[in-house]
């Protein structure tokens, strides 16, 4: 509405002024509160004398004084933020109208000469204001006042030429005091009918007074004593002028809000003491009731007298609360309710409130506003401050335990802003948190009712040992899955942001708009809002930016006309969200032409990709999840497509990662958008978090670590032939059949052929040279080996390594035979000790003949059998016996095995094996005799034996020396029993 | 020990298969001075036997004592010094590694070692072959900058350091580094060799072999020596006297790959290829090679698969196959022809049957 009349050098001089004083406004900004409310309150008071003559001016005093008078009348308990940015700008406003009616520019050299006064007056005022006034003049003190007077001298600070319609001409005092809600107005009997605002302005000013005191009076602090702080402005942008100042106003969506102050409401009985908060129970009651309807909450008991009126001019403003009314006789029940049920509940569950959403739907300014209205003092704690660990920690647990010196302050409630932005030290103030959180705990399970306690010390101000949560802790950022935040998720109250609806955010900008005259069309706003993602800052900022060149807001020139675009980095899960589903189609229609919805809808897809930068992630997701869409694509063709295009995704980012020119990455988005618009439907996809690729690699660096450290196991003249990569693709299957034979009977050794014995020996010989051996997984009582006699699915015995998981593929069934837990324990026996053989084979023969390697050792042995033996003498020698017996038997089977006392032994192990199985399974384990002497014994029983002749000497040498079973020393496979010496000298 | 350790032929005479290459192998390391060599073929043909029979002949027995060891190499890469670990076995004349496991820092493995080999050149050459050679595994793996390194330092040090590489196959190494070497090609076993190699091993162990046994077993042996002894040795454990019905149990990724083919040629739908992708991904973690799995996933579609289908299926399988090659993520590739192979064959069904 004075559109015309701003022309730009008032604003601009305005702005000037501003930014002079910015410097002095943001110093009062910071001072604790009390000063704060006594710097508002001095220069008031002192104004308190000069109105005398305006209240009694002469009736031809103008229209326009009367009218600021009875405006500040209306203003007498009013909440001074928005008004003060409405009279700045309304003064701005007069600046410029009487800047042009006089036709003269304000004299700068006036100005120059007053201003040294300035400052020395100010301190003046504030060192000798007598502060006991303060209490009664606060409600009556907020009246407007403006000086002015015929000399210019008599004006303290600055001040600018009038001249009135008669002629006259005054000089009006200019009004520095930007945290001051009042400008001073004084005029002299002889300044008649001066018009300093137009009507219109003023009529403006009383409505909006009137509506801010409504909205003062929603929000009551909870600590009474103190007065509701006020937020200084100094800015002059609209988001921080028009930013919320009440819990009604905000434009967050109402359920979030509403959660958000329940929690906060359930620290009063810990912060505030119960005794304080007696209504604490029917607000937490009315909060959970309304929590679910879109309503402002409307404590009235909470409202003090002195605001009765106020509340009358809300019901005013707010038709919707008028049924509130009726609703105050159930609060009666409730607060019975309440009262019993929850008089003394402590803190909330969750001590930490975790805030998070996209930028710009105002979660700091829901937290500072809902910590303001329930009586707390705004900490804050952002990206800006230091936040190493000490630092932050020392910080969190001033504001958390320390009670202020002075005794009427407010708690603290802090608020950590862009918790997520910090890596690395910025997880300082994550780790702190938990630790008091944990802390807290382990108090609470140790004491068991300090609660109670709690609640009795927060007012008396003892200090306290334990690092516990006293205070609100409000949390706030962006992306909730961010790696930092991963703890703290869990122990939070998290609450999700949602965009406010369009029509919301809509109403908003037209009040707005229509509050600065700029003018718009609600179509625009609704399309700006669009173009933003309801992203309120965003639009305010682009309006003024607008507003101040001039220029209306275009629907169809808007992506130019929004020029401060952030750049918005969204989450994963949005992105993949965005290329699965497409668009609304409201869209289309608006725009007539399809191609530029097309094109628009390349340029945010592109965008949103590029921003998001993970691209690799990003195409695993698409991967991910392509194929649970439900695109119509009877002959698969959009799927191949698709594939396809992850496939060029892929190469290109080889290329790019080999070739490292990054550059190359921008075109991955149009992958993204390729498959976007092939398969891109209008259902909301079911996205899942890549996690199968993730799980693929991790599963396949761990098996290859175990290929390759059993293949550095294995004996190198075996594992040189054949690398590790090509263990699985041949040998691996195989292996396993000829590890477990199914031809192998579960019987005692002695009862096996001579056929079988070459067999197993030939077995642990394998198994030996591959280093296989089998593993108890599960230390189970050995009771449990009767039950395994047959084929069995769970074995407590498995390869080591574990060689048959490669085998072990999801939905199938291999048709591998698994040993017998029996087998498997003799295995192990017979493993370990011929380990243990070769080892001293090793030893016992000096690398003289060229083959030092193990096997190779084994080779010549049998080879030529005479020189080895005739190194009788030495004890380890000994050892070899068992391993030379093996080996001439290998030469000899054909032999033995044609022999009728070997089928006869044969038919007899058949025979017994019934009975033999569950005694003798115990016997092989017994770790003291070893396999072939055990088959020895057999064989002295069956003296028919082919063998006999070889034995003999063999045990006749072994008897003559006492030290013969020492190999064995040392060495158990974790079964132990009683052996006598006896058994081991036979 | 396993048959195929146990009739590894260990010197050049001995050799069953390619006895023509062994034949001049040996006359070319005993009369007269050995240039670099490269041998590439198939895996399971029988290169690392050659390799070995050949050092075992320019150095007799002594070569074959080898030992492993875990070494550090510190190397200065200009500004900062990078630290690399790798296994290899050696002997006093040669060393065996796998330069690849080093990653992309292949490069400096190649080059200190070549260096460190020439600076430890025996002083006393008189009876002893002046040189010790540098057996290099996988050369198809390292990275192009290995390679390039490579052939320089093969000229400037081949005075004290012969190369013996060993690949699957030669395309991956540069022209540079073939040309400085004596290409060996060693082809698949063919299956008659096979027969022969298994008939042999089957009288060393005294087994009577119903006719006709070892030419099944060769048969499903994809032409690889190792794994037909392998199967031979496997039926042996299973179930001696042979008989001539007997099964010749495959290996296991294999049979499951031809349920995945089973799988794909009853349904062609996102959600069968879902169910596909995630036994794909299976195989995969079981450490098969990506290039195998479609190798062997186009055998068994092919099996199945109506004549018409098999030229274009074919080609399809090339063209993902390369793709694969240029790209990281086996999965996304493999996955690619196997819809790609539903959208044909679908196409395919509905043109036929209507």
């Amino acid at each position: 509405m004075d559109m015309e009349m701003d022309i730009p050098l008032p604003e601009e001089m305005e702005w000037l002024e501003n930014q002079a004083f910015q410097e002095e406004d943001e110093e009062d900004f910071y001072y604790p509160e009390e000063e704060e409310d006594e710097q508002e309150q001095l220069p008031q008071k002192q104004q308190q004398r000069p109105p005398e003559p305006s209240q009694t001016s002469p009736p031809n005093t103008s229209i326009a004084t009367s009218l600021s008078k009875s405006s500040s009348v209306a203003n007498h308990s009013a909440l001074p933020e928005n008004q003060i940015n409405g009279k700045k700008r309304q003064w701005a406003g007069a600046d410029g109208t009487d800047a042009s009616s006089t036709g003269k520019a304000p004299s700068e050299e006036k100005r120059n000469r007053v201003a040294p006064h300035e400052p020395g007056m100010d301190e003046g005022w504030l060192r000798y204001s007598p502060s006991k006034e303060r209490a009664d003049v606060a409600p009556a003190v907020v009246e407007q006042e403006k000086f002015i007077s015929r000399f210019a001298s008599e004006i303290e600070g600055d001040c600018i030429s009038i001249t009135g319609p008669s002629g006259d001409r005054v000089y009006a005092k200019i009004n520095r005091f930007e945290t001051n809600d009042v400008k001073r107005l004084s005029i002299d009997g002889h300044a008649n009918g001066l018009t300093l605002e137009p009507i219109g302005i003023l009529m403006e000013r009383a409505e909006q007074e009137a509506f801010t005191k409504a909205l003062q009076v929603s929000s009551a602090s909870p600590g009474d004593s103190i007065l509701p702080e006020m937020p200084v402005v100094t800015e002059q942008l609209w988001v921080d002028k028009y930013a919320p100042n009440s819990f009604t106003e905000l434009l967050s969506d109402e359920q979030t809000n509403r959660e958000v102050l329940l929690w906060l409401k359930q620290w009063d009985s810990c912060v505030f003491g119960s005794e304080i908060r007696s209504t604490t129970d029917d607000v937490l009651s009315a909060l959970r009731r309304h929590s679910s309807r879109t309503q402002q909450k409307k404590p009235s008991n909470m409202v003090p007298n002195g605001k009765n009126k106020g509340f009358h001019l809300s019901n005013r403003t707010f038709k919707h609360l008028n049924h509130l009314e009726g609703e105050n006789t159930n609060l009666e029940d409730i607060r019975e309710f309440w009262n019993k049920k929850s008089r003394f509940n402590g803190p909330p569950e969750q001590k930490v409130l975790l805030l998070c959403g996209p930028p710009g739907l105002g979660k700091t300014t829901l937290a500072h506003v809902a910590a303001k209205h329930c009586g707390y003092r705004v900490v804050e704690i952002n990206a800006s401050d230091d936040r190493s660990s000490s630092t932050i920690e020392a910080k969190i647990l001033d504001v958390v335990q320390m009670n202020s010196v002075i005794a009427d302050s407010k708690p603290k409630c802090l608020v950590i802003d862009e918790i997520d932005g910090a890596l690395g030290e910025g997880k300082g103030a994550v780790e702190v948190i938990l630790k008091m959180i944990a802390a807290e705990k382990k108090s609470a399970i140790g004491k068991g009712n300090i609660a109670q306690e709690e609640q009795g010390k927060t007012s008396s101000k003892k200090g306290r040992k334990t690092a516990s949560l006293l205070r609100p802790v409000i949390c706030i950022c962006n992306d909730l899955f961010a790696p930092a935040l991963r703890p703290l998720r869990q122990v939070a109250k998290v609450h999700i942001f949602v965009h406010p609806t369009i029509s919301r955010v809509v109403n908003r900008l037209k009040h707005i708009c229509n509050k600065e005259g700029f003018r718009t069309s609600s179509i625009a706003l609704t399309a700006l809002a669009e173009y933003t993602e309801c992203d309120i800052r965003s639009c305010l900022n682009t309006l003024q930016f607008l507003n101040k060149k001039k220029e209306t807001l275009n629907v169809l020139e808007l992506s130019c006309q929004v020029v401060g675009r952030k750049d918005m980095s969204r989450s994963a899960f949005d992105v993949w969200k965005e290329v699965f589903q497409k668009r609304k189609v409201k869209q289309e229609r608006k725009s007539m032409n399809r191609f530029r919805t097309t094109s628009s809808n390349f340029d945010f897809l592109d965008s949103l990709i590029s921003n998001r930068g993970e691209y690799e992630l990003t195409m695993d997701g698409i991967h991910e999840n392509i194929l649970q869409l439900h695109y119509h694509d009877p002959l698969m063709q959009k799927t191949v497509k698709c594939l396809n295009n992850l496939g060029v995704s892929d190469f290109m980012h080889q290329y790019v990662m080999q070739t490292q020119q990054m550059q190359l990455r921008v075109y991955q988005s149009s992958v993204a958008i390729a498959i976007h618009n092939l398969i891109a439907q209008v259902e909301k996809p079911n996205i899942e978090w890549p996690k199968s690729f993730q799980r693929y690699r991790a599963l396949f660096m761990e098996k290859r670590d175990l290929l390759r450290s059993w293949h550095h196991k294995i004996s190198p003249s075996i594992s040189r032939h054949l690398s590790a990569g090509y263990f699985v693709e041949d040998a691996i299957s195989q292996l396993l059949h000829i590890l477990s034979p199914p031809t192998l009977r579960p019987v005692a050794l002695h009862l096996l052929s001579e056929r079988e014995k070459d067999d197993l020996a030939q077995l642990v010989d394998t198994m030996v040279s591959y280093s296989i051996t089998y593993k108890n997984t599960k230390p189970e009582p050995l009771s449990a080996i009767s039950r395994h006699e047959t084929s069995l699915d769970t074995s407590e015995l498995s390869f080591e390594p574990p060689i048959h998981d490669f085998i072990n593929f999801k939905g199938y069934t291999s048709g591998h035979y698994v040993l017998p837990l029996p087998m498997k324990q003799v295995l192990v026996h017979e493993v370990e000790k011929q380990k243990i053989l070769r080892e001293s084979v090793i030893r016992s023969i000096p690398s003289n003949d060229g083959n030092n390697c193990r096997n190779q050792a084994l080779h010549q042995e049998q080879s030529d059998k005479a020189p080895s033996s005739k190194r009788d003498g030495a004890v380890e020698c000994q050892y070899m016996e068992n391993e030379k017996d093996k080996l001439t038997k290998t030469q000899w089977k054909f032999s033995t095995s044609k022999s009728p006392s070997a089928l006869d032994s044969d038919r007899s192990a058949t025979s017994g094996m019934k009975l033999a199985t569950s005694e003798d399974v115990k016997r092989p384990s017994g770790g003291s005799s070893s396999f072939f002497d055990r088959f020895r014994k057999s064989r002295n029983e069956v003296p028919k034996s082919a063998n006999d002749s070889l034995q003999m000497p063999a045990k006749l040498a072994r008897d003559a020396h006492p030290l013969l079973f020492k190999f064995n020393e040392g060495f158990t496979n974790a079964i132990k029993r009683p052996v006598r010496m006896r058994e081991l000298l036979l | 020990m396993l048959w195929v350790d146990k009739y590894r032929p260990k010197s050049l005479d001995k050799m069953l298969v390619h006895e023509e290459v062994a034949k001049n192998l040996k006359k070319l390391v005993t009369e007269q001075d050995c240039p670099h060599l490269l041998f590439y073929g198939p895996s399971g043909s029988g290169k690392k036997t050659l390799i070995m029979a050949v050092l075992r002949q320019m150095f007799g027995a002594g070569a074959e004592k080898v030992k492993l060891e875990n070494k550090t190499w510190k190397i200065n890469a200009g500004s900062r010094t990078i630290d690399l670990e790798l296994t290899m076995l050696s002997s006093t004349h040669h060393v065996e590694l796998n330069p690849s496991d080093a990653g992309f820092q292949d490069r400096y493995i190649v080059q200190e070692i070549i260096k460190e080999m020439a600076k430890n050149r025996p002083i006393d050459t008189k009876g002893k072959k002046g040189y010790k050679v540098l057996v290099l595994n996988e050369v198809d793996k390292l990275s192009r900058e290995a390679q390039h390194s490579l052939r320089r330092t093969m000229e400037k040090y081949s005075a004290s350091c012969r190369l013996i590489l060993c690949c699957n196959s030669s395309s991956k190494v540069t022209e540079a580094v073939r040309s400085r070497c004596l290409n060996v090609r060693i082809n698949a076993p063919k299956e008659d060799e096979i027969i022969s190699v298994l008939e042999f091993i089957g009288k060393k162990e005294g087994l009577q072999l119903p006719p006709g046994f070892a030419a099944r077993i060769a048969a499903q042996s994809n032409r690889s020596l190792r794994r037909a002894i392998l199967s031979f040795e496997t039926c042996r454990v299973q179930q001696y006297p042979f008989t001539n019905n007997q099964v010749i149990l495959p290996m296991d990724w294999e049979q499951y790959i031809s349920e995945i083919a089973s799988d794909i040629m009853q349904e062609q739908s996102p959600k069968r290829l879902f169910l596909v992708r995630g036994k794909l991904y299976e195989l995969l973690i079981n450490c098969i090679p990506p290039v195998i799995i479609l190798k062997r996933l186009l055998s068994e579609l092919l099996k199945k698969l109506d004549a018409e289908l098999k030229h274009e299926v074919c080609h399809w399988a090339a063209y993902y196959e390369h793709r694969m090659r240029l790209g990281q993520k086996a999965i996304f590739h493999i996955e690619a022809f196997v819809a790609k192979f539903m959208s044909i064959y679908k196409a395919f069904l509905i043109a036929t049957f209507g």
